[in-house]
């Protein structure tokens, strides 16, 4: 357990779960604590991308947008469990990823980030517009999920722990991933794609399989959010939400997971403060990459490297 | 015949016009992505900026004309400044670092136009007006103009790239930047200045196309998808792919207009982009091996 899970991970995660017990934390922070968590576990499944194989993909929205319309389609139908709608989620974004990712892995760099971009792109128009499912407006109003027949998520709280259980499954999951042999494949692929091929590895299958997972991963936490909003819209879509999707991941730290679930939770954060102050947050969001890719391309896990004389080094 | 003349001629003047200034554009991302290995998130905002630049000069001294000029200008400092403060400490670092970069880059700018000029939709009146007679039909004097300056521009860049000493170096500076180094050329100084030229030349078709288009502080953002896609179809880094990609998505998206519907016609061009980079991973006119 010790070399998959750290005891800081385990210390962290009790205290996040006893977060709602603080007296300040009304249904609005419990809010706003879930888009914390669901983000951040977000660009943790990016981070299996764009840290450990070197991978940009500019089409996680996609995934995203996919998995809650396919919870709120389900929900508004009237089909009310959860597990139903996460068995949707999982097939709808799991088809569209093996399409995506069997195109998009062909290539390498640039091509592989412009073709995430476009297919996702393709995802977006369509669904903006469909009227079956809502056109521009998108699907509004749906009841929450049922984690049981008698037990409907239907609180902020409930919701917290709902978005926990995910974070911490898939940070598992990405833990596991990463100590394993596939995983180190994956940083070999990373720093060498050739030599990893001379290796005999198929390159372009492990790809596949890492974008498949992380797409997976991005899908159910997509499928998670109608139950917070009770909505999903074309512009959970839009490729400007992949970006920022990257910038949770930079602002975390690459390759490191743990980087990035801080990084989205920041982002979120950030966000609420400073839009409940000024209108530009955008700027403030835009410079925060600049500061970050400029000045500390290791993110905010990186400041302990810089002040411990660790050897500083720039990894993606 | 009434229907060739009437809709299908127009229709096809349309689609050249359009691919020609989405060449100008074009043609600035495929050099930078050729000489930085960057794909320039921020290049949409370059020509959002060029669109209110010519704005904020035709406010002054309304005249058209004279933003023709300063505004591509003004957008060409803007571009040099942010080039030497941002990407020139990036040049020894993967390209990776560069492309989340200029998405920084575009939610400042887009931010900072919104702030001084606001959200709403703004139009631009053209400085030519009036039709004229052509091939049987009518069609706007300004459309007419667009498509010559854009001529004029595609063929000056040409004769720029072919000829000069300058437009030679910087072709000299994508093949082989260290090379060109190791020569005694000021490489940084190339790409700079190229990044300014490509700034300027984004601002231009956002400023020649803002009259026949809306300028509002998103433009750039759908501007710049098709900006990729006519880039990826020419061939990453194939100056002379970009502009006839530019043409063939300028006119298939004017002529598929008249069977479908606009959405269906966007989902059209990226199916397909996605065709051509499987048939033809390296797009019209990209060079085997070339940055992948």
């Amino acid at each position: 357990m010790s070399r998959v899970l750290s005891w800081r991970a385990v210390v962290v995660g009790l205290l996040v779960a006893l977060l709602p017990a603080l007296p300040f934390m009304s249904k609005f922070y419990l809010l706003l604590a879930f888009d914390a968590l669901l983000f951040g576990a977000i660009a943790m499944s990016l981070d299996l991308l764009i840290g450990y194989t070197g991978l940009v993909s500019f089409g996680h929205a996609a995934f995203f947008g996919l998995g809650a319309y396919s919870t709120a389609i389900l929900l508004e139908r009237g089909v009310l469990s959860l597990w139903a709608c996460l068995v949707a989620a999982v097939l709808v974004v799991g088809l569209y990823a093996l399409v995506v990712s069997y195109f998009a892995t062909a290539r390498r760099g640039i091509y592989f980030a412009l073709l995430t971009l476009i297919f996702a792109e393709v995802v977006y128009t369509f669904s903006r517009y469909t009227q079956t499912f809502g056109g521009s407006d998108g699907i509004q109003g749906v009841p929450a999920p049922r984690l049981m027949p008698a037990f409907a998520i239907d609180t902020p709280l409930r919701n917290y722990y709902v978005v926990l259980a995910y974070l911490a499954l898939a940070y598992l999951v990405c833990r596991v991933l990463v100590a394993s042999h596939f995983g180190k494949v994956l940083v070999a692929i990373r720093e060498n794609e050739d030599r990893a091929r001379f290796l005999g590895y198929n390159v372009q299958r492990y790809k596949m399989a890492v974008c498949l997972i992380s797409a997976l991963l991005t899908g159910i936490g997509g499928a998670l959010y109608p139950g917070r909003s009770a909505f999903a819209t074309p512009d959970l879509m839009l490729w400007t939400v992949s970006g920022e999707f990257i910038i949770m991941v930079m602002i975390g730290g690459l390759g490191t997971l743990a980087g990035p679930v801080i990084g989205g939770a920041f982002f979120v954060l950030l966000q609420e403060k400073v839009s409940s102050y000024v209108d530009w947050y955008f700027m403030v969001i835009g410079l925060v990459l600049i500061v970050i890719v400029l000045f500390m391309p290791r993110g905010l896990l990186g400041i302990r490297a810089m002040l411990g004389f660790k050897q500083w080094r720039a990894t993606a | 015949m009434d229907y060739l003349v009437a809709v299908l001629l127009p229709q096809l003047l349309h689609g050249l016009v359009f691919g020609a200034a989405l060449g100008l554009l074009a043609l600035g991302l495929t050099v930078i992505f050729g000489l930085l290995g960057v794909m320039n998130f921020a290049h949409g905002e370059l020509y959002m900026l060029g669109a209110y630049a010519g704005i904020a000069v035709v406010g002054v001294t309304h005249s058209f004309w004279t933003a023709l000029i300063v505004a591509p200008l003004a957008v060409g400092a803007i571009g040099a400044v942010t080039e030497v403060v941002t990407l020139r400490p990036l040049y020894r670092r993967e390209p990776l670092y560069g492309l989340i970069l200029t998405f920084g880059l575009a939610l400042v700018f887009r931010e900072a136009v919104r702030q001084i000029w606001g959200g709403d939709m703004r139009r631009i009146q053209p400085p030519v007006t009036g039709s004229t007679p052509l091939l049987g039909m009518v069609y706007p004097n300004y459309r007419l103009f667009l498509l010559a300056a854009s001529s004029i521009l595609l063929l000056a860049i040409w004769l720029f790239f072919t000829k000069t000493r300058a437009g030679i170096l910087v072709r000299a500076a994508v093949q082989d930047a260290e090379m060109l180094d190791g020569l005694g050329v000021n490489v940084p100084r190339v790409f700079t200045l190229t990044f300014a030229g490509s700034a300027a030349l984004a601002a231009l078709a956002g400023l020649l196309l803002a009259p026949i288009f809306t300028v509002y502080p998103q433009m750039g953002v759908e501007m710049i998808l098709l900006a990729f896609i006519v880039v990826i179809l020419g061939g990453m880094g194939s100056m002379g792919g970009s502009v006839v990609a530019a043409l063939v998505i300028g006119l298939a998206q004017s002529l598929l207009t008249l069977w479908m519907n606009p959405q269906r016609v966007a989902i059209a061009i990226f199916a397909l982009m996605i065709v051509v980079l499987i048939v033809r991973p390296r797009g019209f006119f990209g060079r085997e091996g070339v940055l992948e």
